[in-house]
């Protein structure tokens, strides 16, 4: 017996929790979760709001949710989505609408040093002088100097004065 | 073209629409259906069901009230009370609970 793809119709609304080892088409509308170890195809007319976990998704139609695939996450160009895709390959092509986060995982070796992750590495470095904190720096987390000035005019004097009396002198 | 919920496939929630559908996995939990519910042999429901047609050759266990028609076909296997005003019992299928054809 061959096996048949599961198709959600256009007028099929299903709430909960789905799962599956086939291929399903959403034409209708999916709300919960989607677990399947085939592919999800969202057609135009489908709509999906659900956390979905598959190997791959072709998304046609409207989802909000997020999206981890073992494979690959497709929208096309009539795909709209709102939400985080976690997959190794990500194809959005022009027409397509997503608003999200995209995380395709550990990027390949050779491109590693230039990612931003690797500049980290070397920032502290530069940056390594800590600003030492003046002497008087007790318990009491006191402005930094610069600002204290302007800091001053909006703060209650009466909190400040025991800390830095010499301010308040030059204030008045 | 149908609705076709395939073998490997589990639903738990709530299914509702207006076409027909054919369950040949899995679903627990509610179906609503303005149309024809067909349970194929490979298909389990546990689940509350009101549509118009329903027609069982796999399992259900849950109450079905249907306004039009129900039947469980020959390999079919039913537990659950049956509320229809046409309902039909194929020699073979297994049945258990009440029926209300009022």
């Amino acid at each position: 017996m061959p096996e048949t793809n599961t198709i959600i119709g256009e007028t099929i609304l299903i709430r909960g929790n789905l799962q599956g080892d086939e291929d399903l088409t959403v034409r209708g509308r999916v709300e919960g979760t989607i677990n399947l170890k085939r592919t999800l195809i969202i057609e135009q007319s489908g709509v999906v709001k659900a956390e979905v976990s598959v190997n791959n998704a072709v998304i046609s139609g409207v989802v909000v949710g997020n999206v981890t695939a073992s494979d690959s996450v497709e929208i096309t160009q009539s795909g709209r989505m709102v939400g985080d895709i976690h997959a190794p390959r990500v194809i959005i092509v022009e027409g397509a609408k997503f608003k999200g986060r995209v995380d395709m995982g550990e990027l390949p070796q050779s491109r590693a040093v230039e990612t931003p992750a690797a500049r980290k590495v070397f920032a502290p470095v530069k940056s390594a002088p800590q600003p030492v904190r003046p002497q008087a720096a007790p318990t009491r987390a006191a402005p930094p100097p610069p600002a204290s000035k302007a800091a001053l005019k909006e703060e209650d004097e009466t909190k400040i004065v025991p800390a830095r009396k010499k301010i308040v002198v030059k204030k008045r | 073209m149908a609705n076709v919920i395939g073998s490997t496939i589990i639903i738990e929630g709530e299914i509702s629409g207006d076409e027909d559908l054919i369950i040949q996995g899995t679903v627990k939990g509610k179906i609503a259906l303005k149309e024809s519910l067909i349970v194929e042999r490979s298909g389990v429901v546990e689940a509350d069901i009101d549509t118009r047609n329903v027609e069982i050759s796999g399992q259900v266990t849950g109450n079905i009230h249907s306004s039009e028609r129900v039947e469980i076909k020959s390999e079919g296997r039913m537990t659950g009370d049956i509320k229809a005003p046409r309902i039909l019992i194929a020699d073979g299928a297994k049945f258990k609970g009440n029926v209300d054809m009022e």
